[in-house]
């Protein structure tokens, strides 16, 4: 295929290409490289593996350390901080409600503040349900102050505006949602760290004095999924077959699919209906092929009713069993010959057609078998497309899944992209999943830069 | 060959010789790759052949033994009807065709302009844009569909067949890129150019004379998009759990169904295939022989 040259005259920057590509550039970035770099980090980044304690009671103060998930810590202190609504309801997260109040103060002085929702009944709500009048709370206990004290702010540092007998009715004027903050502390690495945290991370136990770091809000580098990955019992089992089906489907697929070109390319009539037949596998999906495959191999399937048919065997054979893997293997190999073939096939006729049809014909006039041909004229031409069809095969090889699934049960013989699919899906582990895929992403990579050097070290050493 | 025996009366009888051993031998050649081609061929459809016969005939057959190996008998609709009607089936082939439709709009309006200008114009970036379009190829994109659940999840777009069009976009616009560039490149620059000549302007001259040229190619690949996301299951089975699409649906019920579903479903997923192929066989090598080059 030729390139139509662009007119020569446009010498000044011309951006209506930058322009028609833009689309594709947003879209590759947005859903392309971004997930891509998101399920690396999904793979060795653990969310809310750390807390930070922050000097002050706020979130804007400076960091006085950090302490890791799930450690016991103790409670020396809380305090209430306003956070705006959306924020309430997260699972540990207590809240201190204020009340803006009017009333008299104890010298009988009409005195406006701020009390904590416990030292305040509530009379009184309008449609809305938001508080409009109270009385102060009695207090029971007797160690306790009989007075309740009303604040400037919110905030049980501010200063004190009055104090109120029990029972005097106030005006609620407004209300105010406070998260509680703790000041902890707790051991890390041999360094005792001292700070406030916000309730909403930590699970108070018992009396309040002490409490569990229940989630993080930074995230750590972490190696946890990757070591889970590998410890996992069906890892081993994946990879290798995995890589057992990559070496044994891709020369059977290579071989094939090169006989095909030399069919399709040999001009015969009707090589148009060879074609056809030769690329339907191409547009098969995977889940449909290995139920194709299925039914063949089954118990009752075509390959025991042929076998029988001809008087080979007298009871049909269980194939697709945990103490035949082998014929799972051979099963899922077969099916991946049979569909991914016509890929191979494609790519290598449209090689086969670059090749010019004199230095052929040349050959053949000098007497060059056809084996001659093949080794020592069409494929060293064809090395560019082979390469191509070897990455891209190799690629899809290893994420070889549906075909598996349906001809194992799952679980009998497995492969990487079949482990992603169980750590996601069954076991809910993204992460572990992130860890796997990042594992495929690497594999791919690998074999298609050593094909790539493989095939220009070949190169270098003919010239 | 005609003109080999022409002059044969002038040529020794070891020359003769020598033409008639050659002729036979490229006959037997012939017959040779004939009969590899059908062997394959067999190779190819005896399977479809066992799939399409266990999906058109009664469950009791399906599940008889030994299976006769003549199709078709007794010819019946009754294992694809009990197919269709099972639960979740019709939703899922409605999601699929849903998803499908939707990929292949929006990969065709993305990758259109950019193949249009990979074919059209020489411009600073080009080969490095069309070498990340061949390396985003070669990637196992399938992976990404781990990451964008967890997205989804967040951004609450998870389990639906719109965030899933736009994961099976990513998977196709690649090729599609390439495949449109091919078949842009294939109409020359010269019949636009005549035709602002004439007095169009540019978008003109790509609405009246490139557009109604390029439709059978932009259609073919439009095609290929169908199929491609007709047939992905596994990101389909990750990122929806209510709205599954056909293959999900199979996958994810495959191990409580029976047989005569499993067929049934393993054909009836296949038709497409077998039809479209059929009409785009023209431009595979557009497709997939592009990428060598």
């Amino acid at each position: 295929m030729t390139i139509a040259p662009a007119p020569k005259t446009r010498k000044r920057l011309n951006w209506v290409p930058y322009l028609l590509i833009l689309p594709s550039l947003i879209y590759l970035a947005l859903f392309f490289a971004w997930p891509m770099v998101q399920g690396l980090i999904l793979a060795v980044r653990e969310d809310g593996a750390l807390l930070v304690l922050r000097s002050e009671a706020e979130t804007t103060s400076s960091m006085a350390g950090q302490l890791p998930r799930g450690m016991q810590v103790n409670i020396l202190e809380r305090q209430g901080n306003p956070i705006p609504p959306e924020e309430v309801g997260q699972n540990t997260l207590l809240t201190e409600v204020w009340f803006q109040i009017r009333g008299e103060d104890t010298e009988g002085q009409v005195i406006e503040g701020w009390a904590p929702e416990r030292r305040v009944r509530v009379r009184e709500s309008d449609e809305s349900g938001k508080p409009v009048s109270g009385s102060v709370r009695s207090i029971l206990s007797s160690s306790a102050d009989p007075l309740t004290r009303v604040y400037m702010e919110a905030d049980e540092d501010s200063e004190v505006v009055g104090q109120m007998e029990a029972r005097t009715p106030v005006e609620i004027l407004d209300q105010a949602t406070l998260e509680v903050w703790f000041l902890i502390n707790g051991e890390s690495e041999n360094e005792m760290i001292e700070g406030w945290v916000p309730s909403r991370y930590i699970n108070a136990l018992g009396d309040g004095t002490r409490g569990r770091i229940e989630a993080g809000d930074t995230s750590q580098f972490t190696t946890r999924y990757i070591q889970r990955m590998v410890n996992d019992r069906f890892f081993w089992p994946a990879l290798r077959t995995t890589l057992l089906l990559i070496v044994l489907i891709i020369p059977a697929q290579f071989v094939l699919a090169i006989i095909m070109a030399l069919v399709i390319q040999a001009d015969l009539k009707g090589s148009g209906i060879f074609l056809y037949i030769f690329a339907i596998a191409l547009g098969l999906s995977d889940l449909a092929v290995g139920i194709v495959w299925y039914s063949i191999f089954t118990q009752l399937g075509y390959l025991n009713s042929i076998l029988q048919g001809l008087g080979l065997i007298d009871a049909p054979i269980t194939y697709l069993t945990a103490g035949t893997r082998y014929w799972i293997l051979i099963a899922v190999w077969l099916a991946e010959v049979w569909r991914a073939t016509a890929i191979v096939m494609v790519i290598v006729v449209a090689g086969m057609q670059a090749i010019s049809r004199e230095v052929l014909e040349a050959a053949e006039v000098f007497g060059a078998g056809l084996w001659q041909r093949v080794r020592y004229i069409i494929l060293p031409l064809l090395r560019p497309s082979l390469q191509v069809a070897l990455i891209l095969r190799t690629i899809l090889a290893f994420q070889v899944f549906a075909v598996v699934i349906v001809l194992s049960g799952g679980d009998v013989m497995t492969v990487l992209a079949n482990e992603t699919y169980r750590q996601y899906y069954d076991l809910r582990n993204f992460n572990v999943a992130a860890a796997y895929a990042s594992l495929i992403l690497l594999l791919s990579m690998i074999t298609s830069l050593f094909y790539l050097r493989a095939v220009r070290t070949q190169e270098e050493v003919t010239e | 060959m005609t003109t080999i025996q022409k002059t044969a009366g002038q040529v020794s009888p070891e020359v003769k010789a020598i033409h008639r051993r050659m002729l036979r031998r490229q006959r037997l050649g012939r017959t040779l790759t004939y009969l590899v081609g059908i062997l394959i061929s067999l190779w190819v459809l005896v399977p479809i052949l066992f799939i399409t016969s266990m999906a058109l005939t009664t469950p009791a057959e399906v599940r008889s033994y030994p299976k006769g190996i003549l199709p078709f008998i007794p010819l019946s609709t009754e294992t694809m009807d009990f197919f269709l009607n099972s639960t979740g089936i019709l939703p899922g082939l409605r999601n699929s065709i849903v998803v499908a439709v939707i990929t292949l709009i929006l990969s065709t309006l993305i990758a259109a302009p950019a193949g249009y200008a990979l074919s059209r114009f020489i411009f600073r970036g080009r080969d490095v844009f069309r070498l990340s379009i061949l390396a985003v190829r070669a990637f196992p994109i399938v992976i990404l569909s781990i990451p964008l659940a967890v997205v989804f999840l967040r951004t609450g777009i998870y389990d639906s067949v719109y965030s899933l069009a736009l994961m099976h976009t990513a998977l196709a616009l690649p090729t599609t890129i390439l495949v449109l560039s091919s078949v842009f490149s294939s109409i020359p620059y010269e019949l636009e150019e005549a035709a602002m000549v004439f007095g169009c302007s540019p978008a003109q001259a790509f609405r009246h004379v490139v557009l109604p040229l390029v439709m059978p190619g932009i259609a073919a690949s439009a095609i290929f998009t169908f199929v491609l996301s007709w047939n992905e299951v596994f990101a389909a089975t990750i990122l929806t759990i209510q709205n599954r699409t056909l293959p999900a649906q199979v996958l994810v019920t495959l191990s409580q169904s029976s047989e005569p579903y499993q067929f049934a479903g393993g054909f009836f997923m296949m038709i497409p295939a077998l039809i479209f192929i059929f009409f785009i066989r023209r431009y595979l090598f557009n497709m997939w022989g592009q990428i060598t080059k």
